[in-house]
C-alpha cells in the first residue's frame, strides 16, 4: 500500500522530519534508452488507465538525413491524424500543418548531427468521449541552423490510449543514446 | 526538501454546457498554481478564445500573445486574460483543446503574472497554437480562478484540473 498521508499530530518531542506525502502529481511509467545497435521504433505498451494525463519526453539522435519524430497511438498507422505547428527558425516564423495523415509529427525535423528534444502532453488520454489532442514543445539548435516549435497532433479516435509508438517519419533508426520517457500525471 | 504538485480541484462539465468555470476557495499555502484544461465550445466558430480572470474581476488584465493559425503567424496585445482557443462546433467532432497555465507566486502582495501554452486541433488547415504572457495588476492574493469563453458555452467532457505547487523554503 502506498503512503498517501503523513501527520505529526499527537507527536511528542522535538525531533521529527517533515516528509511530503502529496508529491503524487507525476509518476514515471516507463523509459527506454536506445543501445549501440539503434532502434527503428520505441513502443510503450500496456499503459495503465489510472492517470489523468500523459507526458512523453524525448531526446533523439540519428545518423543521417532530416527526420521528424512521429507518435502513433494504439498501433494506429492509418491516416487518422492531423498536425499543426507554429515555428521559428531564428530568422523567420510560420505556421503550417497536415490533415488526415499517418505522420503524427510531435517534433521538428532536425538534421543529422543534431539532437532534437520534445515534451509532449496528452490530456484525458483515457477518456472515451474525446479524440486525443497532443501538445508538444520541441526544437533543436545546430550552432547556426535550428528550429523551435509548438506542435499539436490530433488522433481521431475516442479509444483510450493504451500504447504509444515513436519512430522517425523517414524510417531511419534512432541512434544510440536516444531516450524516451513516459510519465503519468494524476488528476 | 522541495515539494511538488498537489491537486487542488478538478472540474468536469456535464451534459449541460456552462457559460464559465470557476474554482473558488483556493488554498493559500502553496507557492505557484498550475491549471490544465481540455475544452470545447458550443459556438459555431473556427475557434473560440478562452479567458482567465481572478477573484471575480475581469479588470486590470493585460496580455501579449503569439499564435499560429495553421497557415500564418501573428502577435497580439490586449486587455484580457487570453490563454488560448477552444474548438468550436464547426470544427472536427470530439476534438478538445489542450492548454496549460502557470501562475507563480499567486499569493504575493504584488501584481500576478501568468504564462500559458495552448493548442487547438482540427482536421483542416485552420488550427491555433498560442503562447501567452499575461498580467493581473492587482496586489491581492488569488483566491479564485474563472475561465470564460469569448462566446458560446463550454461543453460536456471539458475538464479543468488545478494543481498547487509548493516549495519548502
Amino acid at each position: 500500500m502506498a503512503i498517501t498521508k503523513i501527520s505529526n499530530s499527537g507527536v511528542n518531542g522535538s525531533k521529527y522530519d517533515i516528509v511530503s506525502a502529496d508529491n503524487y502529481y507525476m509518476e514515471p511509467i516507463a523509459t527506454t534508452l536506445v543501445g549501440v545497435g539503434g532502434a527503428s521504433a520505441v513502443t510503450f505498451s500496456n499503459i495503465p488507465n489510472t492517470y489523468k494525463h500523459l507526458q512523453v519526453r524525448g531526446i533523439a539522435t540519428f545518423a543521417s538525413g532530416t527526420n521528424a519524430i512521429i507518435l502513433q497511438a494504439n498501433g494506429d498507422t492509418g491516416s487518422n491524424y492531423a498536425w499543426h505547428q507554429m515555428y521559428g527558425t531564428g530568422s523567420s516564423a510560420g505556421s503550417n500543418g497536415a490533415t488526415s495523415t499517418a505522420t503524427a509529427n510531435i517534433s521538428v525535423a532536425s538534421v543529422s548531427g543534431t539532437v532534437g528534444v520534445f515534451v509532449t502532453d496528452i490530456l484525458d488520454y483515457a477518456n472515451t468521449s474525446k479524440y486525443k489532442t497532443y501538445k508538444s514543445l520541441t526544437g533543436y539548435d545546430n550552432n547556426g541552423s535550428g528550429v523551435i516549435a509548438m506542435r499539436s497532433v490530433l488522433w481521431m479516435n475516442t479509444g483510450a490510449v493504451t500504447s504509444l509508438s515513436l519512430k522517425f517519419d523517414t524510417g531511419v533508426n534512432f541512434a544510440q543514446n536516444t531516450r524516451f520517457s513516459l510519465y503519468g500525471i494524476r488528476g | 526538501m522541495a515539494f511538488t504538485y498537489s491537486k487542488l480541484a478538478e472540474v468536469t462539465v456535464g451534459a449541460s454546457s456552462v457559460s464559465s468555470i470557476t474554482i473558488n476557495n483556493i488554498p493559500q499555502n502553496y507557492t505557484d498554481l498550475k491549471l490544465v484544461y481540455s475544452g470545447r465550445n458550443s459556438a459555431a466558430g473556427a475557434g473560440i478564445d478562452l479567458y482567465i480572470s481572478f477573484n471575480g474581476s475581469t479588470a486590470n488584465l493585460t496580455v501579449k500573445r503569439i499564435h499560429g493559425t495553421g497557415s500564418s503567424v501573428a502577435s497580439y496585445s490586449g486587455t484580457t486574460g487570453d490563454i488560448g482557443v477552444d474548438d468550436g462546433a464547426s470544427q472536427t467532432v470530439s476534438t478538445f483543446s489542450n492548454m496549460e497555465v502557470y501562475i507563480p507566486n499567486y499569493t504575493s502582495s504584488t501584481s500576478k503574472s501568468y504564462s500559458a501554452d495552448a493548442v487547438q486541433e482540427n482536421n483542416a488547415t485552420g488550427a491555433y497554437a498560442q503562447l501567452s504572457a499575461g498580467l493581473w495588476s492587482n496586489n491581492t492574493a488569488i483566491t479564485s480562478i474563472t475561465l470564460t469563453p469569448y462566446s458560446g458555452s463550454i461543453v460536456q467532457y471539458t475538464t479543468v484540473t488545478l494543481y498547487g505547487v509548493k516549495a519548502e523554503v
